[in-house]
């Protein structure tokens, strides 16, 4: 008989279930050769795994894995096998059940695919659902009474194969992870993130294999057991392993192994194994020792907690509050707008960065607007943000299927803005959550609106609230919105609001959440209005916030209610948060106002500020300062002195840059009255042409150098990438160049710099010859006749400057 | 024969990965590095620690990190040259010597992608140099830190099989494994897909895109 759920449960929290050991190294020692299809030679061998699997089942294995690690469709297809998934899986499956004998239960195996889903990988996730559907179906008519996904390195792809058994059948199933040393998984899960999600999702048991050897593997069962609702379980490697001529083996024997047995059950483990390196005789030691031991109960605390793929963010009473960043929505952005109906996504990666950077714990994403496909909007922003973010996403749309798809690819447990006691939510809403375990934001109203006051609040709070235990919901999955209306049109408005929130805290027991621009509005300095109002709320026992955490005040204000509240252990954040806003910065010595206008041009050459530089020319040229001594005496000198500092590495390119634009806008200030003059131009106005030669496509660095040169007045003829010799000399005839600079960055391309010389010699131009490029130096210019080489875009001015004078 | 060729080849491309995603981060001391910034020496006002943070910022979000990897056996390799199965036939000494305890190589190419590049050109002709410098920087820092995160990624899956990558890569171009292994490398990686290209001269296209091979060390075990 298949086992159920609840039978799972109870038999679990009865005794300790011993599981399996490594199957794929003990085909090999009965003969499996490398490189062969694992699954396929044990159909074809059967007596092989039947002998391994009776013998585990002899050691005391109450439950045996299917040896289908590998028999989904992506990696059966690495043999061209993927068209029999569903056939390899029952025959499978079929023989673990004849080995077990009705002596043990058989658990299909589901592992990785060994692609990766998106954002990380190119695997959409209904792609992934379904591969792991096809298996379980074969695994179902193989007759197997349990699931186990196992090995598992990106909790993404956890989620997709535990909604494949899900969504196939209501048997039990077991997720275990594989964490390495710095215990994350392959793709950066941490162990309790890992488990909050897991469990959230359905999980029935949640635990790790494989990667490490006991004693790291007891660490990561008792960073999980404070959170577990569930049984926990753990398949460690026998020990560390070890490359002997090169081969790998494991340091740890079946005795040492099964010293752990103990440990592992105080820890809070109710099924325990072994994974690589062990074999029955290990599973034999861990049964020696379990004998008359019983689980730990499976009992933690209440916790609020949301998770990314890579973080977890705790709620609640005792914790700091936590601001939800409410900058992903284009209501009143204009540029987030645009950019969301054109399917870019340049300003949702600034908003979130900016978000991150400012202390936000939680993301609020909503793509509520006319003009796109909100469900696939959603979907790609979720992707995008779990890419770069790392913080739990707050979920915010009013429309159920957006919501659905996105709790789907969610790759973690999400927080749902928002549920009420509108039937469609409620009817809809509520149990897509539940399904995938998110937590939701409660909204006090109804079909028939906002109450005003905050009883009749409270009352809807527990009206919803008694039909989402239905679902499974805990009082701590909730987080319920005061409701903050404006007090310019009711100035009771905000009372009632913390009285709700006061409510929630005290009495009835769960998290609060408010947003708060909604209280000031139609009031002038809104921002004043709206700490106060955070700084009450907090008072009361609120929990988060949907803020702009690039608001300084209000986020130092928070920080400082933390402190204030006993929510931040010993002011840690409140000095962090404050120590963390000194910056770097070495201030750049300046004179003090009493300077000269002839001082202050040089001064804002040197500090490369171009429109103080043409405001400050013409301000001299109006005081008939002679044009002359504007250029000789303020930006030549200002500018070689950046050149100095530049060499001297005391200005970085950027400042190089500007210095250099800023001397050249003053120039053009002060240039037609030097025409009048007479007095020509600072380098006689040379003319250079300037190539990134035929084949080459980088030109940033030439660009850099021929910008510098034309600041320092050379006649620049920039003939952009990939350009001809034949082009080059044509243009230099043309233009009648004195110079030809040519820029290459490959090897394969610097070869061309040789051509164009080559052809100017014949062509009988005169002209000289600079170059420049990663991949040349000094040598090369003399090997292939140029007359300099320049090493970056300052050299390049001077050795222009040189060549200029032959 | 010729058809046993072709299911060998189809069998590996089946097995080349695609990282759409990479959550690399540069490094912001070499992307600093690359601008000519000297940590204790170079003086920044607040101006130019805004524009500093600012271009950061925009280069790091117009980035996007992508590669792919695929693992190929090595069919025979004496000092000078090393041939994969599949048929690439790599002409280095070098190389041949860091792969000298590898059955196995590991192919890995990365891209941020167009915009990037695009918006460094962008900025470059708005007479904006100074944030074009910047932002192509970040790009060029974040190519790099691409294969980083692979070659980590990497070696934290290889391990899972006791087995683990070459402490060095190669880069077609350096030493002397030549350039135009380019080709064959982005063809065997199918880069393409990537959205990725390379011109007759074998330079990637986008320009802030990277190719490397590293080996495999050692015999591993079946998983499982």
């Amino acid at each position: 008989m298949r086992m159920d759920r609840g039978l799972f449960c109870e038999n679990t929290s009865r005794k300790v279930f011993l599981l399996d050991g490594a199957t794929g190294t003990e085909l090999q020692k009965r003969g499996m050769p490398a490189g062969v299809c694992p699954e396929l030679w044990a159909i074809e061998n059967p007596k092989a795994l039947m002998g391994i699997q009776e013998a585990y089942a002899g050691a005391g294995s109450d439950i045996i894995y299917t040896c289908t690690f590998g028999a989904n469709r992506i990696k059966l297809d690495e043999f061209g096998l993927g068209d029999r998934t569903v056939e390899m899986n029952k025959r499978l499956a079929q023989i673990s059940r004849q080995a077990a004998g009705g002596k043990c239960l058989v658990a299909g195996d589901l592992a990785s695919t060994g692609r990766f889903l998106r954002p990380l990988g190119d695997m959409a996730f209904e792609e992934c659902v379904n591969v792991y559907k096809e298996q379980v179906k074969g695994l179902l008519e193989g007759g197997v009474d349990m699931f186990v996904i196992e090995t598992m390195l990106d909790i993404q792809e956890a989620r997709a194969a535990l909604i494949a058994v899900k969504e196939s059948c209501e048997l039990p199933v077991c997720v275990s992870m594989s964490f390495d040393e710095s215990k994350r998984t392959l793709t950066g899960t941490d162990p309790v993130t890992a488990l909050i999600t897991l469990q959230s999702l359905g999980a029935d048991a949640v635990g790790c294999n494989c990667s490490t050897g006991p004693r790291l593997m007891l660490e990561i069962i008792s960073m999980m057991k404070p959170y577990a609702r569930i049984p926990l379980m753990a398949k460690p490697n026998a020990g560390l392993p070890r490359l002997v001529d090169g081969s790998t083996v494991f340091d740890m024997g079946a005795e040492e192994f099964g010293t752990y047995a103990e440990d592992f059950i105080k820890a809070g483990v109710s099924l325990l194994g072994g994974c690589c390196g062990t074999s029955p005789e290990y599973i034999k030691e861990l049964h020696h020792k379990c004998s008359g031991l019983k689980p730990m109960p499976v009992d933690c605390k209440p916790y609020s907690a949301l998770t990314s793929s890579s973080k977890t963010a705790f709620l609640g009473a005792g914790l700091p509050v936590a601001v939800v960043g409410e900058r992903i929505n284009p209501t009143g952005k204009k540029k987030l707008k645009e950019e969301l109906r054109q399917g870019l996504t340049g300003e949702v990666r600034r908003l979130a960065a900016e978000q991150i950077e400012n202390g936000a714990h939680v993301l609020d994403v909503n793509v509520g607007m006319p003009g796109i496909d909100e469900k696939e909007t959603m979907v790609k922003l979720i992707e995008l943000l779990t890419g770069m973010a790392g913080l739990p996403l707050c979920l915010d749309s009013s429309s159920p299927e957006v919501l659905e798809a996105a709790l789907r690819v969610y790759p973690g447990r999400a927080l749902v803005n928002s549920i009420s006691l509108e039937k469609v939510k409620l009817e809809r809403l509520l149990p897509v959550a539940a399904k995938y375990g998110a937590m939701f934001i409660l909204l006090p109203l109804s079909d028939d609106g906002v109450p005003e006051c905050s009883e009749e609040r409270c009352g809807i709070v527990e009206e919803v609230f008694r039909e989402a235990v239905r679902y499974g919901y805990r009082k701590e999955d909730i987080v319920v919105d005061g409701l903050v209306m404006t007090v310019s049109s009711n100035q009771q408005a905000a009372m009632e609001t913390l009285k709700v929130i006061e409510w929630c805290s005290r009495d009835f027991g769960c998290a609060t959440i408010v947003g708060l621009s909604n209280v000031s509005f139609g009031l002038p300095e809104r921002g004043w209005v709206n700490t106060a109002f955070l700084a009450m709320a907090i008072d009361r026992g609120l929990t988060m916030t949907i803020a702009n955490p690039s608001s300084e005040v209000l986020m130092s204000i928070k920080m400082a209610c933390d402190v204030l509240t006993m929510r931040d252990a010993n002011s840690m954040g409140y000095i962090s948060h404050f120590t963390s806003r000194t910056g770097e910065a070495v201030p750049l010595k300046t004179e003090k106002d009493d300077r000269t206008l002839e001082r202050k041009i040089y001064d804002s050459v040197l500090k490369g500020n171009k429109e103080e530089a043409v405001e400050l020319v013409n301000t001299a040229i109006r005081q008939n300062m002679p044009a002359s001594g504007i250029v000789n005496d303020c930006l030549i000198p200002a500018i070689n002195e950046v050149g100095v500092l530049f060499e001297q590495k005391k200005y970085f390119l950027p400042q190089l840059i500007q210095s250099a634009e800023a001397m050249k806008a003053g120039f053009d200030c002060v240039e037609p009255l030097l025409i009048q003059g007479g007095e020509g131009e600072t380098a006689g106005g040379t003319a250079i042409v300037l190539a990134t030669v035929k084949g080459d496509i980088h030109d940033i660095g030439k660009n850099i150098v021929g910008l510098m040169l034309k600041n320092y007045g050379f006649k620049i003829y920039d003939m952009g990438k990939d350009v001809s010799a034949q082009r080059i000399i044509s243009e230099a005839k043309r233009t009648g160049a004195k110079i030809i600079g040519l820029s290459a960055l490959m090897t394969t391309t610097m070869v061309e710099m040789r051509e164009v010389i080559r052809l100017a010699k014949e062509e009988r131009l005169d002209c000289r010859f600079m170059i420049g490029g990663a991949v040349v130096d000094e040598d090369y210019a003399r090997e292939i006749g140029a007359d300099g080489y320049s090493k970056d875009a300052y050299d390049a001015v001077k050795l222009a400057k040189r060549l200029a004078q032959r | 024969m010729k058809k046993c060729g072709v299911r060998r080849m189809e069998a590996a491309y089946s097995r080349i990965k695609y990282f759409e995603s990479i959550p690399s981060t540069p490094k912001k001391n070499m992307i600093l590095t690359r601008i000519g910034y000297k940590k204790g020496v170079t003086e920044l006002d607040e101006h130019y620690m805004k524009m500093l943070e600012d271009g950061i910022r925009l280069g790091e979000a117009l980035c996007k990190p992508m590669g792919a990897y695929t693992r190929v056996p090595v069919q025979y390799r004496d000092e000078l040259c090393v041939r994969l199965e599949g048929g690439i036939e790599l002409q280095s000494g070098s190389l041949s010597k860091l792969l000298c305890s590898s059955g196995e190589v590991v192919l890995m190419g990365a891209t941020v992608g167009k915009e990037v590049c695009d918006r460094i050109e962008y900025e470059m002709a708005n007479n904006n140099a100074a944030m074009a410098v910047i932002i192509d920087s970040v790009a060029s820092q974040t190519a790099d830190s691409c294969l980083d995160w692979m070659v980590h990624f990497l070696n934290s899956a290889l391990a899972r099989e006791g087995i683990k990558l070459t402490r060095h890569r190669y880069s077609p171009g350096y030493g002397d494994l030549a350039l135009l292994y380019q080709k064959e490398l982005f063809n065997a990686l199918r880069l393409e897909r990537l959205d990725m290209s390379i011109t007759e001269k074998y330079m990637l296209v986008p320009e802030k895109s990277v190719i490397a091979i590293a080996g495999i060390e050692g015999r591993g075990f079946e998983n499982g």
